[in-house]
């Protein structure tokens, strides 16, 4: 067991992570807007972390402190958050396909900041970021609360006036409008809180990658992330949870099969198919699901099933 | 900024304008008939071009599954360019009746079309990725004859030199747009996309078969973005799969310049833009990128609907 | 409702668990199953974590190719005093997570002695600090950024740094052509490894007294150089230097010339690969390249790799090919050198992978790339460094690189 927590330590903490991020992914999506915009978040309160850990909070010690990691935490998420207003009530005023335009050209804006400021190091980076933990399987300690945590809120959120409102919103904006909803208000508000999560999740991810560059969180990274949410499901933030833990075990488990050699050959020729194509399988997965699983595959029916039908 | 060179830069901001601007027609034409923006355009205008350098009879690389491969056949440039063209266009196609016509028939919200052509876009680039490779390809040498490399309009003294490659691309592309432009207000069928575009059940009530239209517009944007990405690998070679995904995000910031399915929008929007780029000066460079989209969100505060675009009118 | 949301919840991390557990219960391809068994093994795992896949396997697949040919070289020559060696290849993949997972596999499931790898410095400074803690040697075959062997004890590398290497083709442009003045910059400013590069230039056209007459920055995905190319020329240059990757770099170097540029061109590193000829054709011709690996550098080893290679793929090995063999052969020469000392499959796996470290690091080793040795941080002290110009034939179809003296 030792040693299967030593191999895939690494991969449970980035399935925590991933189901972080297919959440923070959600959130606009409660609301029926389609924003590629979380990685650029992402993005930004890794960039948060990487320079307060290096350059501000030096710390004699041999592990980073964990109260100064949840303090670089609250800033990314509130910086995030900030800024996901300054992005979002303009874009949030008009239809849908502007945000999702203007979000696009966020992640690219931010991309091309972080390559000319000194303070990001360009394209190299900022490395050497202290470690608050010996190895990496104790990331959990962070993130397994923090997922555990935004699972609770998001389960009461879906059972709240806000919630509803969210929901409403996307069945119908002009008759939630005519409800006496203020839909940008909503819609603002559901972008923003996923901003701030995204911010507090790149944070988390800067010491567990040990460096932060400007190819973390890109267009490419939005696609994974919409694939998780898509394919999981859209309807209910357990979708988004699955989805990214699935999608981020993927690439590893088919590894996994690729090295095994339990395959008859042919197999293993599938599974290494599966593995360099993957990118091509998230993309027929993403046209799929929206044709046939516009709900996703896991929709609050689920919940239903303990339960005696009516 | 002296004059031979502030001329230079102006005609070097026109031929990468004028891309940009055929790029973009098509994203306006699929847009002002179904009201979405086709994020797949990119990746078929990479395809486009590799198509091309295949019906050239060029031979692919050494990784991915199609290593070593040649057609058996070696066209004309010219030739290969419409041929080429085209099957981009049979793509677009192919790529509304699967990805785009169930979506439609479900009258799902045009939201979930977006993200579809997202995931065809993801398919087509890695695709290629795993067919051939990621390496550069070139066209033959004798692409264009035995024209020039370059023109010089100034004098011995004082050049102006421009590459023929992109005079040749800026007056292929004025005559797309001029042609585009006499088909969508001169012809039956121009009318009847015009039609579709205002308002598509009126236009089905007077007995216009709204999707045999959507079919040709497919067609008629994927072979543009075909064609927009021959003429650029012409240019520049085909700078591995990723190859029209930077056009692609230039392109949202051009329509959106221009306004949203307005056809001289997007051929204004992506002048404009092609314009600013050449101007920025050496010590900005690292900031080129980021113009489109400042431009961008500037248009979103100040006039959403583009310089050329009509209020929106909320359909209730 | 609620039970059945507790359930569900509950469930996920087990799902999770389970999910990777299935993956982890592989057969590994060695029967050690926890730290503490000596190596009995009948052969000698060495790691190797390059991109195999995504848009750096461009790069990565030379670096295969090179260790492969270490692999067969030296078991024909009997391993490590008779035990055979074996690559275990773990792909990387082009981002930082990928590259993690591929050295944790390779330090707990396949019990590696060390590892070759990664491809890019960004990967290195992500997964390095993990195999310095759990202290296995890192060799770098291609990690030429600043501060990569500062990471750790453990982290070495067989790349020379870009500072040591990038000055010699200014040198030569120099000798070529003394009467430079003016110098014009471009480098791919989203690139690490072109962004180190690029002040290593910038620096040595200081220190030789030339004026830099501009900088351009520009992306690797960019392609259309215009403007850029306009700028520069107008300040009339007589040298330019780019420091990029081969589309943007070849296509850099055609718009130049196409534009009237007339005078010398130096290439960084990124344009130190065949895959630039098809970009720029007949007007490759003359960029000149400073390389750490010479095809016909002298001496028996080198003569052995070039014609393995040669058989093999048709033409001259790349020097990414080259660094990764001599990443292998200073692992298996250090085996050697240790199992003299101490019987290598008598030590127990930790204890083998301190000691390895230690070896390498004092050793000398007589690779392709010439004599190489370690300082003590794990720098390379290489002899040998040459200056390619690029020679292609009129039609612009073929192109070599050829060796100035």
């Amino acid at each position: 067991m030792a040693e299967f927590f030593s191999t895939y330590g690494s991969l449970i903490v980035s399935m925590v992570l991933g189901a972080l991020l297919g959440l923070s992914l959600y959130l606009p999506l409660m609301t029926g807007q389609l924003s590629l915009a979380s990685p650029g978040f992402y993005a930004l309160g890794g960039y948060i972390a990487a320079i307060l850990s290096t350059k501000v909070f030096t710390s004699s010690s041999n592990l980073f402190p964990l109260h100064l990691l949840l303090l670089e935490m609250l800033i990314a998420g509130l910086v995030s958050g900030i800024l996901g207003l300054l992005v979002g009530i303009p874009a949030l005023r008009l239809r849908g396909i502007y945000l999702a335009i203007a979000t696009i050209a966020f992640v690219e804006v931010l991309r091309v900041l972080s390559l000319n400021l000194e303070i990001t190091g360009g394209a190299v980076g900022i490395f050497g970021i202290p470690q608050p933990f010996q190895t990496q399987i104790e990331y959990l300690w962070i993130a397994l609360p923090l997922l555990l945590i935004s699972m609770i809120l998001f389960y009461r959120l879906e059972r709240v006036r806000v919630g509803r409102a969210f929901t409403a919103i996307r069945e119908d904006e002009l008759a939630a409008g005519a409800m006496g909803i203020n839909p940008t208000y909503y819609k603002v508000l559901a972008f923003t809180l996923g901003a701030i999560l995204a911010g507090i999740v790149g944070a988390i991810s800067a010491h567990f990658l040990n460096t932060w560059n400007a190819r973390q969180g890109t267009f490419d990274a939005s696609i994974i992330y919409l694939t998780f949410v898509l394919i999981g499901g859209s309807r209910t933030f357990l979708g988004s949870v699955v989805g990214g833990m699935v999608f981020t075990a993927l690439p590893e488990v088919l590894r996994g099969i690729a090295d095994s050699g339990l395959f008859p050959s042919w197999l293993g020729w599938l599974a290494q198919f599966l593995r360099d194509g993957r990118l091509i399988i998230f993309g027929l997965l993403i046209v799929i699901g929206t044709i046939f699983f516009p709900q996703g595959l896991v929709t609050p029916d689920i919940f239903k099933m303990g339960k005696v039908k009516k | 900024m002296d004059i031979s060179l502030f001329f230079q830069q102006l005609l070097n901001g026109l031929s990468i304008g004028s891309v940009y601007a055929i790029f973009a027609l098509g994203y306006t034409l699929v847009y002002s008939i179904l009201g979405i923006i086709n994020l797949a355009h990119g990746a078929i205008f990479t395809l486009g071009a590799y198509f091309t350098y295949a019906l050239m009879g060029g031979t692919f690389g050494f990784n991915g599954l199609l290593a070593n491969l040649t057609l058996p056949l070696q066209l004309p440039f010219a030739i290969s360019l419409i041929i080429g063209s085209s099957l981009a266009g049979l793509v677009g196609v192919a790529m509304e009746r699967v990805a785009f016509l169930p979506l439609r028939r479900q009258g799902s919200d045009p939201l979930l079309t977006v993200v579809s052509s997202l995931g065809v876009a993801v398919v087509i680039v890695n695709l290629i990725q795993y067919l051939v490779g990621a390496e550069s390809y070139t066209y033959p040498a004798n692409t264009f004859g035995n024209l020039p490399p370059a023109i010089n309009f100034g004098t011995v003294e004082k050049p102006i030199p421009i590459r023929t490659v992109q005079i040749l691309i800026f007056v292929v592309s004025m005559v797309i747009v001029a042609i585009l432009t006499y088909f969508i207000n001169r012809t039956k069928y121009g009318k009847a996309m015009q039609a579709i575009a205002e308002d598509a059940t009126t236009a089905s009530l007077l007995g216009i078969n709204s999707d045999r239209f959507i079919v040709l517009t497919f067609f008629i944007s994927s072979f543009l973005a075909g064609l927009a990405g021959t003429l650029v690998a012409s240019s520049v070679s085909i700078a591995g799969p990723y190859f029209g995904i930077a056009f692609g995000l230039r392109g949202l910031a051009v329509i959106v310049l221009g306004g949203l399915g307005s056809i001289p929008g997007a051929v204004l929007g992506g002048l404009l833009i092609g314009l600013v780029e050449a101007f920025v000066p050496a010590e900005y460079s690292g900031y080129k990128d980021a113009v489109a989209f400042g431009i961008l969100f500037i248009m979103l505060l100040v006039r959403p609907q583009g310089l050329l675009g009509r209020r929106f009118v909320q359909k209730v | 409702m609620n039970t059945a949301f507790i359930r569900t919840t509950a469930l996920l991390p087990i799902f999770a668990l389970f999910f990777t557990a299935c993956s982890s219960s592989t057969v590994s391809t060695n029967p050690a199953n926890n730290n503490a068994t000596p190596q009995t093994s009948t052969v000698i795992p060495i790691g190797i974590a390059v991109a195999q896949t995504s848009n750096v396997a461009l790069l990565g697949q030379e670096q295969v190719a090179g260790a492969k040919i270490a692999e067969k070289y030296f078991n024909d020559q009997g391993g490590i005093n008779g035990t055979p060696i074996k690559l275990v290849f773990q792909d990387t993949a082009g981002d930082e997570a990928g590259t993690i997972n591929a050295f944790q596999a390779l330090i707990n499931k396949d019990k590696v002695v060390g590892i070759v790898g990664p491809t890019l410095s960004q990967q290195a400074f992500s997964a390095n600090p993990i195999a310095e803690r759990a202290k296995i040697p890192v060799l770098a075959p291609s990690n030429t950024a600043k501060g990569i062997p500062e990471i750790g004890d453990y982290i070495a590398r067989v790349s020379a740094p870009v500072s040591v290497v990038a000055p010699n083709s200014i040198k030569a442009a120099l000798k070529i052509n003394p009467n430079i003045k003016k110098v014009a910059v471009f480098f791919a400013q989203n690139d690490a490894f072109s962004k180190s590069e690029t002040e290593i230039f910038q620096q040595t056209v200081k220190e030789q007294n030339l004026e830099l007459v501009t900088v351009q920055k520009f992306q690797t995905s960019d392609t259309d150089f215009q403007s850029q190319a306009t700028n520069a020329i107008n300040l009339k240059p007589d040298l330019v230097i780019i420091s990029g990757l081969a589309a943007d770099g070849g296509n850099l170097v055609r718009q130049l010339r196409e534009l009237g540029y007339k005078g010398l061109i130096v290439g960084g590193n990124g344009l130190n690969t065949s895959n630039i000829f098809p970009v720029c054709k007949a007007l490759c011709d003359g960029v000149l390249i400073a390389q750490a690996y010479s095809p016909e550098h002298p001496g028996e080893i080198n003569t052995k790799f070039r014609q393995a290679y040669l058989d093999q793929f048709k033409k001259e090995p790349p020097q990414f090919s080259a660094q990764a063999f001599a990443a292998v052969q200073v692992y298996v020469e250090a085996l050697k050198s240790l199992d003299q000392k101490s019987k290598v499959n008598k030590l127990e796996l930790p204890a083998l992978r301190t000691e390895l470290n230690k070896q390498l690091l004092t050793g000398k080793y007589n690779t392709p790339l010439g004599e190489i040795a370690f300082t003590p941080i794990g720098e390379i002290v290489q002899k040998d460094f040459y200056v390619a110009q690029i020679k292609m034939e009129a039609d612009g179809s073929k192109g070599k690189f050829t060796f100035l003296k």
